[in-house]
């Protein structure tokens, strides 16, 4: 700018208008010191607004599918002890009707107290079967019912996948339907513990080793189940750890938009106060002197 | 040959042009500080009454100083220029501060915001998801539906309360258009009087000029001098004042008197004797604070909230059209989820459900506790995306806006420098000019002093040898 004349109005003005610019660029700094963030309103940035909404949507998504897998883990981990317990039971179940073929002429009061055991076995599997996780039984699939399996061991769930979803576009069982496992009614374990109980009981050694073949291919259907709950739940445990992964990184990315770089801030403010103060002193002196001072 | 008395008619016109020099310097430093005030500065003129004859000749050297006249510093190109970029700028700071308030108001990005409470919406799904058969989690989706809901009303009240604000100021701004037409048009006729009858009209020309100002910045007015003098200001291409007479200038369309919208755009009239005519609608109307207000009326506050409507419309139909797909807690089919009325837009936006079990989380009929309705629910619509794309538009608005008042600010203010230039006091010029009068006033006084010596010399010591 070329001055050809300068007035004390212009120079009055011309300080105000630099000290009110100086002071603006302070509170900017102020602000964004005192908030800890650089964008404060979208149109600090608007593309960094954007940016910042984006991951902040990522990062509860990613904090949802933490919860949800931590869920799963819950059921699966009911399933996988409810299942070994059960393999445990159907093999002992095994190891009685091994010991009445053998024992056969053991006498009636020895077959009788095995079948009582292959009872008690039979109970124990019906409550394994009805395990329950936050008051679901984690074999009914979607029932709103208590037990997966009434008293008579039929199936009284109801069919249905309890999913979770563990990342974008990725959904996992987290139960196994009972009858996969059990089986249902005349097919069941407790039908086939029954009727080994029946056969115990009559001496009735075809039955016996009817039974022993059905509880190895019992005992097989079990793991089956087990061995595929237990990928599903190595899928969770890894699909936990990337939520977790995924979430730090999404933080760092969010922080590197949305907060201010204290260091940089700090000495933008003290650049800021400094030249705020030169502006102040310059117009301290610019304002003083006038022809008047010198003239007598 | 010049009389004996001549030079002191000199001396005297010396001593009273010194005298109007002094005033003038003094009526300089008396307004230094005075807004719209223009320095004066007198101009003398040497008087002589040579004049070219055939037969007789002069013979003498002038006969001393009169007032020429009392110029006012103005530069007519300057103050056009002035004038229009003011207009500029006060459109774009007056839109800039109605949108920046608006934006305050948005939050984002931030914790306590819509979008926020769109993520704590879609993550209660899946909570629910994740536990159907929970009365808490059927409570908590209702809840974030309630917080998010509110959300957007409020934001939406926000935005209509800006723009109420913004049509009752339209109202008064058009009513301080008319009081400053009226006065321009009344000094353009006092002027002329006045000077007519010889008088210094400098303090009405200064007046004049600030309205005309005035003008501009309220309605981006346009000031065309007349050969006489006058002053005619037209407001988009029609004339509001032509020499004495001001049209009135109203409101014709959009906004009714009482401040509010009568659903038409919204455009200006005024009503003249020489005619009543519709002003252009756009950036060919009205500008300055008018144009402003009525910019972010017309289009930056509605497109704001037609968007948050769109987002509440579309919200409202995915989930309702996914929630009736699912069953409620005793296995009965669901109903709708929010209650939205698209006559009136977000504000409608309700929960059209308050009973918990009445939530429709189950894919499967019967009563399940099943969450798949739930996991689809979470992901039903693109609420979020709309809504990062509304803010992240306005932000840029916003933003632009920011910036090219910036810009204006410095070239207008560069602009009042230069005007100030011409037209501001310098103390020390007016110092120096006092100091230069006082000093001539003193010579002048002097030069009496002398010819009273001479004529006293002629007078009372002539003739008087051997006295």
């Amino acid at each position: 700018m070329s001055i050809g004349r300068v007035t004390q109005r212009m120079l009055t003005d011309g300080s105000l208008d630099n000290l009110q610019r100086g002071l603006g660029r302070l509170a900017r700094i102020q602000e964004q010191l005192s908030t800890g963030r650089v964008i404060n309103r979208p149109s600090d940035n608007p593309t960094g607004t954007t940016a910042a909404m984006r991951l902040r949507g990522s990062l509860a998504d990613q904090a949802q599918y933490s919860r949800n897998a931590q869920d799963g883990l819950g059921w699966l981990t009911q399933v996988d002890a409810a299942l070994d317990s059960v393999t445990g039971t159907v093999k002992r179940a095994r190891d009685l009707a091994l010991q009445g073929a053998n024992a056969s002429a053991a006498g009636p009061v020895a077959r009788e107290a095995l079948a009582i055991e292959v009872e008690g076995l039979r109970a124990e599997l019906l409550s394994r079967a009805n395990t329950t996780y936050l008051d679901s039984p984690v074999f009914g699939g979607v029932t709103a019912g208590p037990v997966a399996y009434d008293a008579t061991g039929a199936y009284v769930g109801t069919l249905g996948d309890v999913n979770r979803r563990i990342a974008d576009g990725v959904v996992v069982k987290v139960d196994v339907d009972g009858p996969d496992a059990f089986g249902d009614g005349a097919t069941s374990v407790f039908a086939e513990l029954d009727a080994l109980a029946t056969a115990l009981r009559a001496g009735d050694q075809a039955g016996i080793s009817a039974g022993i073949n059905v509880l190895n291919a019992r005992i097989e259907t079990v793991t089956a189940a087990r061995t595929a709950a237990g990928t599903r739940f190595q899928r969770l445990e890894q699909a936990d750890l990337a939520a977790a992964d995924a979430r730090i990184s999404l933080e760092n990315q969010l922080s590197t938009i949305e907060n201010a770089d204290l260091a940089e801030t700090t000495v933008d403010l003290k650049l800021q106060e400094v030249a705020y103060q030169a502006a102040l002193a310059a117009t301290s002196r610019v304002m003083q002197p006038s022809l008047l001072d010198f003239l007598r | 040959m010049p009389g004996s008395f001549g030079s002191i008619t000199s001396a005297l016109s010396a001593l009273r042009y010194q005298q109007v020099a002094l005033d003038v310097a003094g009526n300089n430093i008396a307004n230094a500080t005075t807004d719209g005030y223009v320095r004066r500065r007198v101009v003398g003129e040497a008087v002589s009454s040579a004049a070219p004859a055939l037969w007789s000749r002069y013979d003498g050297h002038g006969e001393g100083v009169a007032v020429g006249e009392v110029r006012r510093m103005v530069d007519p190109l300057l103050d056009t220029r002035v004038r229009r970029e003011h207009g500029m700028l006060s459109w774009l700071t007056s839109s800039q501060e109605v949108l920046a308030r608006v934006e305050e108001g948005i939050g984002e990005p931030g914790e306590n915001g819509v979008h926020a409470a769109l993520l704590a919406f879609r993550n209660s799904w899946q909570d629910l998801a994740t536990n159907p058969g929970g009365d808490a989690a059927r409570q908590q989706v209702l809840g974030s539906a309630e917080t998010l809901a509110q959300a957007l009303r409020l934001q939406v009240a926000n935005v209509a309360g800006e723009e109420a604000d913004q049509r009752v100021r339209l109202n008064n701004v058009v009513s301080e258009v008319n009081t400053a037409a009226a006065g321009l048009a009344q000094l353009n006729q006092s002027i002329l009087v006045t000077e007519q009858n010889g008088t210094d009209a400098g303090v009405l020309r200064d007046q004049r000029d600030q309205l005309a100002l005035r003008l501009a910045e309220l309605a981006g007015a346009v000031t065309t001098v007349r050969a006489d003098g006058q002053y005619d200001v037209t407001v988009g291409g029609e004339a509001l004042v032509s020499g004495r007479e001001a049209g009135a200038f109203v409101v014709a369309s959009g906004v009714t008197p009482a401040g509010d919208a009568d659903g038409l755009p919204i455009t200006f009239r005024v009503d003249a004797s020489w005619g009543s005519t519709v002003l252009p609608s756009g950036a060919a109307g009205a500008g300055g604070e008018l144009g402003g207000v009525t910019d972010v009326l017309t289009t930056a506050l509605p497109s704001y909230r037609t968007g948050l409507d769109a987002i509440a419309a579309d919200l409202a139909s995915a989930l309702n059209a996914q929630h009736v797909l699912g069953y409620d807690a005793a296995g009965a089919a669901g109903g709708p989820f929010f209650s939205y009325d698209p006559l009136v837009g977000a504000a409608s936006l309700q929960v059209a459900i308050t009973d918990p079990a009445l939530v429709a989380a189950s894919s499967v009929t019967g009563g399940g506790r099943d969450g798949a309705n739930a996991d689809a629910l979470s992901r039903a619509g693109d609420a979020a995306d709309a809504y990062q794309r509304l803010v992240n538009g306005f932000g840029t608005t916003v933003a632009s806006l920011q910036r090219q008042s910036a810009n204006q600010t410095a070239l207008t203010g560069s602009l009042d420098d230069a005007r100030e230039q011409q037209a501001g006091v310098n103390l020390d010029e007016e110092t120096v000019n006092m100091v230069t009068a006082q000093r001539a006033y003193e010579a002048a006084a002097r030069l009496m002093t002398t010819l009273d010596e001479v004529l006293d010399t002629l007078i009372n010591r002539t003739g008087v040898v051997g006295r």
